[in-house]
């Protein structure tokens, strides 16, 4: 039809249906295009949108688990030992943020905290992240947030304190910058105080606060982790730990490290290890040894100490007794080796008889029960061995970590059979040497010896304190193993009292107490053999004390050494004599009336 | 003339019309919190969260009205005979606010170092939305007149009135405002009305070839621009994002995130505080990470099939002055729709330019309103001939179609 009006066009400049026609397909070719590109974008390139959107929109925060205290006792109440404190760093954003109003708000709450140049800042172009103050307690990061100011954040930090300063370090030991504990309780119930992280995962704005769009968005709660409970006494740690530092200072020793345990229950209520570290400063320490806790973790030979356990194994094999007598000679050749006592005085030659010899400590005495053990009093045999074995490895569990809730080594005991000179090896193990135990393996042997014969796990571990209530802690692998009859542990009782008689009869020992003990001084090995020049010693020296007539209610185990310095049983003997006049007092143990 | 008798508008133009705003407004309020949200967070501002679906309400209702006003009470008759005051009028206000803003006057608004709005207490008024307007109004009439006289395509007569008025508006717009959405607005007003006024085939391409020339130019020689440029270019090679992507790239983003059907209303992510813009400018990027391909699609359809209705009350429209308006507004449309839609999936730089009444913003939703209102009105009065060339050709509309939707003879 349109074309039935073309002639009376009179000036046909252009053919208008064309040109409309021009912009119809402008249309459908701009919208077209639109169209293929949108199907590209949204559905063949879908997929990758949504992992770029996932990656920008995703806002994945661990949620840190609080981590538990520690606590001593003191009085029959817990007390806080490590504790936690929480500081904040306080990041702001240059480029958004109030200016003004955060200098206003940090110059008015936080300024000591300060750790940047506001004004720098400021300055800096394309800055979009500072941090501008540490270490802000959180009442003051409160009071800045309180302020609304945008584009300011706080981050979290937990310090670990240690509201006893040094005490105990080698025993709680530290957390280091990862919030990792190290070291002592820390580290070794580092699962049980740090709990377990929770997780928070969802879909967050441009300013990271989530939203509540997104399918997938997880969030796991924090388990907080369990406040522990040490069954250490306060008190009685900082009592021993004083003296301990005292007898360090007035001899050549550098290093002492003590213990005390009830015997009865093997519940530890101190652990010493002298010189302390401050565990809240603990990359100021030089020497990574200092670390270490001494009566859990360093195999070493007791030395005479041991005496006590080859004179039990005797005893309860029913081939010695204390009356038993030998003829001390002063000294005995096993394998070609002359081991000689370290006593040496004239009046105890001869026939005399076992408690004798373990009053003066003497190594041929200890021989000789391996020889009774044997059966044969004139020589060493394999059943001997095989006995002494059996009772430091499997009975007194010597060699073999205890299990009490600390780091641990183990230690050795020589096979019986193997290797060359098995002879000597035992006759040394009597005395404590040629073999590797730790200070708390030692002390729980000891507590059988003394407690009516049953070996007892130790513990450390008291139980956890929820709201301020300690669940005790369910017992767990306890080991409870009569291994001696209580006939020998009378007897070795009684001879370990009789040890320390002079001590009575000097006044160092109160009346109506039961203090027996037993000392030991171990050379060291040089170079591959016992050094005889006797330039380095460790004097060791552990007993018990309680009311006379009663089982012993407690161990203590004193340890102490230097390096290239001859610390003698006397020096560790004297520490102990003050520990146990000082438990005694301290825990108002009753004497005998 | 008068043998054409008035019919019922073209119903599809108005419902498209009323169910995009409809549309615009449910987007906005299931993003303007979150709009408002991020505003107070990194600006310290104190939105409530219905102020922005509470300002397009209020947009919504004032283009309404507009659009009722140009539809239906101010025949369009009387609005052509004021196109040369209101040419001047608009001119005048956007010179008066750029001298205003030169003075830093508090009438004056400005966002990111650009002075576009009046601000009279808190009402603001973008003068280049009514200056849109007026060049459609009065080109109408410019044109129109210069066919009657045969003036078309002469130099002194119709060149260089023409190239005055055009060059002073894109003047305002683009240097003195910095607005360059608005300045591609007008040229497509401009092109798409010489084309319609018959303006002759070589003359046209010389003169479009001129102005892209000049364009290009302006564009290389601003490094603002040619920012923009590169990086439109590097978000469309898939290169390294800078600040300068970030923009383009969080758009195809939320697109991108849509799929098929998109995340649901109320579930755009990228419209918390992710994507600039995100319910002015940006706001079919957010359309489609909340409505899918499937949405956008409709929403596109929807366009395509107003701006082919227009089309097509222009072929039928006797008047010339009345169909270079309708393709004057057609023009207009189609300028911030492809333009809009091409930036945010990266097909064009980045110009700055609101999606016709889906954006957030008042004035350019009123006078777009107003502008498609006229269209409608307009609709009213075809013939249902296809108009060939001229005014002198026959209009016998008694008994014809009752809107221009109907069918066309052959």
């Amino acid at each position: 039809m349109r074309t039935n009006y073309q002639h009376l066009v009179a000036n046909p400049v252009a053919s208008m249906p064309r040109r409309i026609k021009i912009l119809k397909n402008v249309v459908l070719i701009a919208l077209t295009i639109i169209a293929v590109r949108l199907f590209f974008i949204q559905i063949i390139e879908h997929d990758a949108w949504v992992a770029k959107a996932d990656e920008q929109h995703t806002l994945l925060e661990t949620i840190v688990a609080k981590r538990g205290e520690i606590y001593m006792m003191d009085q029959g109440e817990p007390v806080a030992v490590a504790l936690n404190h929480t500081t904040y760093q306080i990041i702001i954003d240059p480029a958004v943020t109030d200016k003004d109003g955060i200098k206003h708000a940090l110059e008015t709450y936080a300024k000591d905290y300060i750790t940047a140049n506001l004004d720098e800042v400021y300055n800096s172009e394309g800055l979009r992240y500072s941090i501008v103050a540490k270490n802000v307690p959180r009442d003051t990061a409160n009071k800045i947030a309180e302020e609304n100011l945008s584009a300011v954040w706080f981050q979290k930090n937990n310090q670990r304190v240690y509201p006893e300063g040094e005490m105990a370090s080698g025993l709680l030991g530290f957390v280091n910058a990862d919030g990792l504990g190290q070291y002592g309780v820390e580290g070794s119930l580092n699962n049980l105080l740090s709990g377990k992280d929770g997780l928070l995962k969802a879909t967050a704005d441009v300013n990271k606060v989530a939203l509540s769009i997104g399918n997938d968005n997880v969030r796991i709660p924090a388990e907080d982790g369990k406040n522990v409970v040490l069954s250490v006494d306060r008190g009685l740690e900082k009592g021993i730990e004083d003296l301990a530092m005292d007898a360090i200072n007035s001899t050549r020793a550098t290093n002492a490290a003590a213990l005390i345990m009830d015997p009865n229950t093997g519940e530890v209520i101190a652990m010493a290890n002298l010189p302390n570290y401050d565990p809240a400063n603990y990359g100021a320490v030089k020497d990574a040894s200092a670390y270490i806790n001494n009566v859990t973790e360093v195999p070493y030979e007791p030395a005479s100490i041991c005496k006590s356990f080859a004179f039990s194994a005797a005893i309860n094999e029913g081939v010695m007794t204390a009356e038993t007598t030998y003829f001390n000679q002063g000294y005995e050749i096993v394998d070609g080796w002359k081991i000689q006592n370290a006593e040496q005085r004239s009046s105890i030659y001869g026939t005399i008889d076992m408690r004798t010899a373990l009053y003066w400590s003497l190594n041929t005495g200890s021989i000789y029960a391996l020889k009774l053990l044997g059966g044969n009093p004139s020589a060493i045999t394999q059943q001997g061995r095989e006995k002494l074995y059996d009772y430091y490895y499997n009975k007194f569990r010597l060699g073999q970590a205890t299990n009490i809730e600390l780091i641990e080594a183990e230690g050795y005991i020589p096979d019986p059979n193997e290797g060359w000179g098995r002879d000597s090896v035992y006759a040394n193990m009597t005395f404590g040497q040629n073999l590797g135990i730790t200070m708390i393996q030692t002390a729980t042997a000891f507590s059988a010896v003394i407690n009516g014969g049953t070996y007892r796990t130790p513990t450390i571990v008291k139980g956890t304190l929820e709201n301020s209530e300690i669940i005790e802690k369910e017992p767990e692998n306890i080991i409870e193993d009569k291994i001696l009859s209580d006939d020998t542990s009378a007897a070795m009782r009684e001879m370990l009292i009789h040890n320390r008689n002079y001590k009575v009869r000097g006044g160092i020992d109160k009346p109506g107490y039961a203090i027996g003990g037993k000392s030991g001084t171990a050379q060291v090995v040089r170079d591959g053999a016992y050094d005889d020049t006797y330039a380095e010693l460790v004097g060791s020296y552990i007993g018990f004390i309680g009311p006379e007539g009663e089982l012993p209610k407690y161990v203590i185990m004193v340890k102490m050494w230097g390096e290239g310095q001859s610390i003698d049983s006397g020096e560790a003997m004297n520490l102990f004599d003050k520990i146990s006049n000082y438990t005694i007092n301290y825990l108002k143990i009753k004497p005998k009336v | 003339m008068s043998i054409i008798r008035k019919h019922k508008s073209d119903l599809v133009i108005l419902f498209a019309t009323l169910g995009l705003m409809a549309l615009g407004l449910i987007v906005i309020y299931a993003i303007g919190p979150m709009r408002a949200n991020v505003l107070n967070n990194t600006y310290g501002t104190d939105y409530d969260s219905n102020f922005f679906f509470i300002g397009q309400l209020r947009s919504v209702g004032l283009s309404l009205l507009a659009f009722f006003a140009a539809f239906k009470w101010i025949p369009y008759k009387y609005i052509k005979k004021f196109a040369k005051p209101l040419m001047i009028a608009a001119l005048v206000l956007s010179g008066l606010l750029w001298i205003l803003s030169m003075v830093g006057s508090s009438l004056v608004k400005c966002e990111l170092g650009e002075c576009r709005w009046f601000n009279f207490g808190g009402l603001s008024f973008q003068p280049a939305e009514f200056l849109k307007l007026a060049m459609v109004i009065y080109l109408a009439d410019f044109l129109a007149r210069k066919r009657e006289e045969g003036n078309i395509g002469k130099w002194q007569e119709f060149w260089l009135p023409l190239s005055i008025v055009c060059g002073l508006s894109l003047f305002l717009v683009v240097i003195a405002q910095g607005d360059l959405g608005t300045g591609v607005a007008l040229i497509a007003i401009i092109f798409g009305m010489l084309l319609i006024a018959g303006v002759p085939a070589r003359q046209y391409l010389i003169m479009l070839a001129l102005v892209l020339a000049v364009a290009v130019g302006s564009v290389a020689t601003s490094s603002h621009r040619m920012e923009r440029v590169d990086a439109w270019l590097t978000t469309l090679t898939g290169g390294e994002s800078t600040d300068s992507t970030y923009h383009v790239e969080n758009a195809m983003l939320a697109i991108g995130t849509g799929g098929m059907f998109g995340v649901g209303v109320g579930n755009s992510v990228q419209a918390t505080g992710y994507l600039p813009e995100s319910i002015n400018d940006s706001v079919f990027a957010i359309m489609g990470e909340t409505f899918g391909f499937v949405g956008l699609f409709l929403i596109i359809a929807i366009f395509g099939v107003i701006l082919l209705r227009m089309l097509k009350v222009a072929e039928h429209t006797a008047e010339s002055n009345d169909r270079l308006l309708v393709v004057g507004v057609f023009s207009w449309t189609l300028a911030q729709v492809v333009v809009n839609i091409m930036a945010m999936t990266s097909l064009v730089p980045v110009t700055g330019i609101t999606l016709p009444l889906l954006s957030y913003g008042g004035t350019s939703m009123v006078f777009i309103a107003f502008a498609i209102g006229e269209v409608c009105q307009l609709s009213c009065y075809t013939s249902r001939e296809v108009n060939t060339n001229e005014d002198i050709s026959s209009r016998r509309g008694i008994g014809g179609s009752r809107h221009s939707g109907s069918r066309r003879s052959s």
